[in-house]
């Protein structure tokens, strides 16, 4: 693992319950986390630095989820962006993919649903990086 | 009967049935609700406050919808159950508008019934003690806790609410200092007169108090126990605290203490924190003064260096006040947080002055005595005794713990408070080595089976097969066993961690661990061959991976990290279930089994359906000749009648059959067939060892009487309301009520069984006996049990058609083996023994049993 690049991920949601429980199982793998409750904050940090993979919430006060993705996604093309939304809808999933996001999904969804997606992003992450 | 009429008749026939099946539908999709948004409190799940706001909407909807449907089948009956649901439904709603509701308690509340789901009711301060002196069943001084309702009554008088919100404001609007704000308010407080009904329920409760100390002159401990003191935010020393205060000035020190929540320094912390005036809600804590030589503070974590793996403890002769307040010098220990706790280092302090009580109330300084000046103020058991009993405190509460402890003169430690204690951790340095070193670790197993409670247990491996080993468990271990058992209960306090083979999250046994916050993981296969004893473990119940050794590390990560159920969003989901989801009406015969009883929606649920099914089985047999209906008596190779109700698709009838008595091949209900097929069961009914005299006395009274002769309440007659996927089937068989209602279709999300057995011919000891065996089998075999006296209550539910289809087989044979063991319960090892019988019965027909439900199969 040292010899590796550790991964970056940024995590974004309004509700603190999810940045709570997605925090430490990041982090005993091996991530490098950050977590913030709001948009304007969390893009502030991007812009300071990119991180490698960024899950987000979608409707959130102030800048929205979709519009957050949208400049990270401008930002850096090659960042991740993982959707989970308690309000997912069709044309939401539908919108998203065409950003480019790397993957969708509901709440509430189990750990283990998170967690295969994250590890199929870090594929993907690290074979560009490497 | 004219042809107008007989139409009419058919037609409310078949608004009723229709009805019916509604009601049952709307039943499973709220039992499904339910248990989905238990789960979610699992720590499986990531949900949010949306995922809470959908849920409680459905369970609202599917609740008004149950409502409706038993107004049509009993019109103007239970009228109650609107207002019911009226007042449930409001309580939720405030609960999600993120308005914690003062709650509609009594005045005062005793220690004995306070934990912590009543930090609402108590405060944090005595709802933290009263988890300790109930759940951990440690000593805590004998008290009752003035509730924030009282508080609330007190504030409503004089509108003291409206009148300190002009003073806050003005405070906050700069145009009044805070020191000028604060004694406005206190004046106000002092000059208020304490309404009749608070005065009097707190006379009744310090007469209960002083019933128990004869003799003496009561004197007592007044303190402080606000909303949020003692949790997230310490406001550490901002409220009062009176030592040692008479009885007849309690109202006077109730006053005083209120007064302090709005002392000047309370109210700039408030400001400072961020907490708004209106979330001012004071609670008071009224106990016993014990007369303590030795007082202290301890700290199960050193709070500046976390990672040295110490407990610091600070004690001095006398009150512990002193050390609180930093007024004197007091002797400093620190000692190992592993067993067997060794002393590290100990400054022994030159305690000149103490603090102890006065004969007629309060407190003063006298001087130590000059042999106690040097000497160590708590003694090296003392200290393991203390650390000890810290470590089980933070392993409950799952935070680092600051504990203010007393001995009394006779050696008893008590503890008088407990609150989390905040740590300065390193952070970074821990997440930079933790993955390290948990690939360092090989893990034993992963992902193997339910967690039950998260957490991280770190501990030795001990193994129970026989009920002699739970006797000699040791403290701190990992307890892993084949079974789930509610025996384990007995030593729930000194397990680190619990790991099953088989079980379920919702088994009597998962409710235990969770109450004490034992971290558990059932259902896993194989872990017993797969643990060795003594074998040192991490169990990371976090994540479900258990580690081969001893990882201090992963528990520190966590200790520093708040618990996830102290989230808001996790507390939000845990109020609004106990609105939804608890159960209150367990027994029908019972007194609340009213609409006004119905304090939750599942308690709705619950009535409804079970006088849904009242009103069915009544409108059957005041009404014979449905013809929507088949009804008849089912024939049986064993001595019992039973009526069959078939209310859709659950008997084969052909038309030249009609008029024969119904044979179990006719039965296409698959709970009901999977039923029959049980209780017929070779060696389920006859596994007779009575008497013949006896058993044929016995068996005589399982045939019922003619159904014409009596109504259904006389006599209750053996009769099952069947469907296709639905079987409800009410026994009477000897002395004992059984009733059996199932639901089996192929989405196992819908499925339930619900067993209820009561009563018996024999006295009430015999009687619990059998109830034990009944419940150690169900228990057995992953059914959640509830027990009172002799009656049991067994529900198992989202389970696939085959495994569901089993169990309604095993309640067959159940039914029948256990039908009159009540008489033949001499003693208690016959509850071994009839379990063994009865397992055996099982293995015997294992290819019979094992091929049930196979052809399910999906």
């Amino acid at each position: 693992m040292n010899n590796e690049q550790q991964i970056s991920i940024l995590v974004l949601d309004d509700e603190p319950v999810v940045c709570k429980r997605l925090r430490p199982i990041l982090e005993k793998k091996g991530y490098a986390v950050e977590t913030f409750f709001e948009s304007e904050e969390a893009l502030k940090r991007f812009k300071e630095k990119p991180f490698h993979i960024v899950i987000t919430d979608l409707k959130m006060k102030g800048l929205d989820g979709m519009q957050f993705l949208t400049a990270v996604k401008e930002l850096s093309p090659d960042t991740e962006v993982i959707v989970i939304t308690g309000f997912a809808t069709m044309e939401t999933a539908k919108e998203s993919f065409r950003k480019g996001v790397f993957d969708f999904l509901a709440k509430p969804f189990k750990l283990g649903e998170i967690s295969d997606i994250i590890q199929k992003a870090e594929v993907k992450v690290r074979g560009r990086i490497s | 009967m004219g042809d107008r009429k007989r139409i009419a008749r058919q037609e409310s026939f078949n608004v009723f049935f229709k009805t019916f099946q509604k009601i049952l539908t709307a039943n499973n999709q709220m039992l499904a609700v339910i248990s989905e948004m238990g789960d979610k409190l699992s720590g499986d799940y990531i949900f949010d406050s949306q995922y809470i706001r959908s849920a409680c909407r459905e369970a609202e909807e599917l609740t008004q919808e149950l409502i409706t449907g038993i107004n049509i089948l009993a019109p103007g009956k239970y009228t109650g159950l609107n207002d019911a649901f009226q007042h449930i439904q409001s309580e939720i709603q405030e609960e999600q508008a993120g308005r914690p509701v003062i709650p509609k308690t009594d005045h005062i509340m005793l220690y004995h019934l306070i934990n912590r789901d009543f930090e609402d009711v108590v405060g944090a301060k005595n709802a933290n003690l009263g988890e300790i002196k109930n759940v951990l069943e440690l000593n805590v001084p004998d008290g009752f806790a003035v509730t924030t309702r009282a508080f609330d009554s007190f504030m409503s008088v004089n509108n003291l609410w409206d009148k300190v919100k002009t003073i806050t404001d003005a405070w906050y609007n700069k145009k009044l200092s805070v020191e000028k704000a604060s004694q406005q308010i206190q004046t106000l407080i002092a000059d208020t007169k304490i309404p009749d009904p608070l005065k009097k329920a707190v006379d009744k409760a310090s007469g209960l108090l002083y019933r128990g100390i004869k003799g003496q002159k009561p004197f007592l401990a007044v303190r402080s126990s606000a909303w949020g003191e003692d949790s997230g935010h310490s406001f550490a020393g901002q409220y009062l605290s009176l030592l040692n205060e008479p009885a007849d000035h309690l109202l006077d020190c109730y006053k005083k203490i209120v007064a302090s929540a709005y002392s000047a320094s309370a109210m700039e912390y408030r400001r400072n924190k961020g907490f708004s005036e209106k979330e001012v809600v004071m609670a008071v804590g009224c106990q016993l003064m014990i007369n303590p030589r030795t007082s202290g503070v301890l700290y199960t974590f050193d709070p500046q260096m976390p990672e040295r793996d110490l407990m610091l403890i600070s004690s001095t002769w006398g009150l512990g006040a002193p050390i609180v307040d930093g007024r004197s010098a007091s002797d400093h220990f620190q000692v190992n947080r592993r067993f067997p706790y060794a002393e590290t280092l100990i400054t022994i302090a030159e305690k000149t002055e103490k603090l102890v009580l006065q004969k007629n109330g309060g407190t003063k300084n006298c001087s130590v005595p000059n042999e106690g000046r040097t000497a160590a103020s708590l003694t090296p058991k003392q200290l393991k005794l203390l650390a000890k009993t810290a470590l089980m405190i933070e392993r409950h509460f799952k935070t680092p713990q600051d504990i203010e402890f007393a001995f009394d003169k006779e050696g008893t430690l008590f503890i008088l408070q407990a609150r989390p204690l905040n740590i300065q951790i390193n952070r970074s340095m821990i997440i930079h080595d933790l993955p390290d070193i948990l690939s360092r670790h090989p893990i034993l197993f992963g992902n193997k089976g339910t967690i039950a409670q998260r957490g991280i247990a770190i501990g030795k491996v001990f193994k129970i097969f026989k009920d002699e080993d739970i006797d000699v468990f040791p403290l701190g271990a990992i307890l892993v066993a084949k079974y789930t058992s509610p025996r384990f209960a007995k030593v729930i306090r000194k397990t680190a961690g619990i790991i099953t083979d088989v079980g379920s999250a919702t088994g009597h046994m998962a409710t235990i661990a969770r109450e004490f916050r034992v971290p558990t993981i059932v259902n896993t296969g194989n872990a017993t061959a797969l643990l060795e004893s003594k074998q040192e473990i991490t169990m990371d119940a976090e994540e479900n991976n258990i580690y081969k050794g001893i990882i201090n590390e992963l528990r520190n990560y966590h200790l520093i990290e708040a618990p996830i159920e102290e989230t808001f969003e996790y507390r939000l989901l845990r109020r609004v279930l106990k609105k939804t989801g608890s159960l209150n009406l367990l027994d029908p015969t019972a007194d609340n089994f009213t609409p006004s009883g119905c304090k939750t929606f599942h308690d709705i649920t619950r009535f409804v359906h079970e006088k849904a099914v009242e009103e069915l089985i009544n409108l059957q047999y005041y009404h014979h000749h449905d013809p929507k209906t088949a009804t008849g008596k089912l024939k049986l190779p064993v001595p019992l009648d039973l009526v069959l109700i078939d209310i859709g698709a659950g008997l084969v009838v052909n038309e030249n059959e009609k008029s024969a008595p119904i044979v179990p091949e006719q039965i296409d209900s698959i709970p009901m067939r999977a039923f029959i097929d049980g209780l017929l069961m070779p060696g389920a009914w006859d596994t007779d060892p009575m008497s013949v005299g006896l058993g044929s006395f016995m068996s005589s009274m399982t045939r019922t009487f003619s159904t014409n002769m009596a109504t259904p309440k006389d006599i209750g007659q053996n009769l099952a309301v069947i469907s296709k996927p639905y079987a409800h089937i009410s026994l009477r068989l000897g002395y004992h009520f059984t009733m059996i209602d199932a639901y089996i279709d192929d989405n196992p999300n819908n499925n339930y069984a619900y067993f209820r057995f009561l009563g018996g011919v024999t006295d009430i000891t015999k009687r619990s006996r059998r109830a034990l065996l009944l419940s150690e089998i169900l228990e057995k075999n992953d059914f959640f049990i509830e027990v009172r006296g002799d009656l049991v209550v067994a529900r198992i539910k989202k389970l696939t058609t085959e495994r569901m289809v089993r169990k309604l087989y095993l309640l067959g044979v159940l039914v029948g083996f256990s039908r009159q063991l009540d008489v033949q319960m001499l003693s208690d090892q016959h509850v071994h023994r009839y379990m063994e019988n009865f397992n055996q019965l099982i293995t015997s027909n294992s290819n019979i049993y094992e091929h049930e439900g196979s052809h399910y199969e999906q």
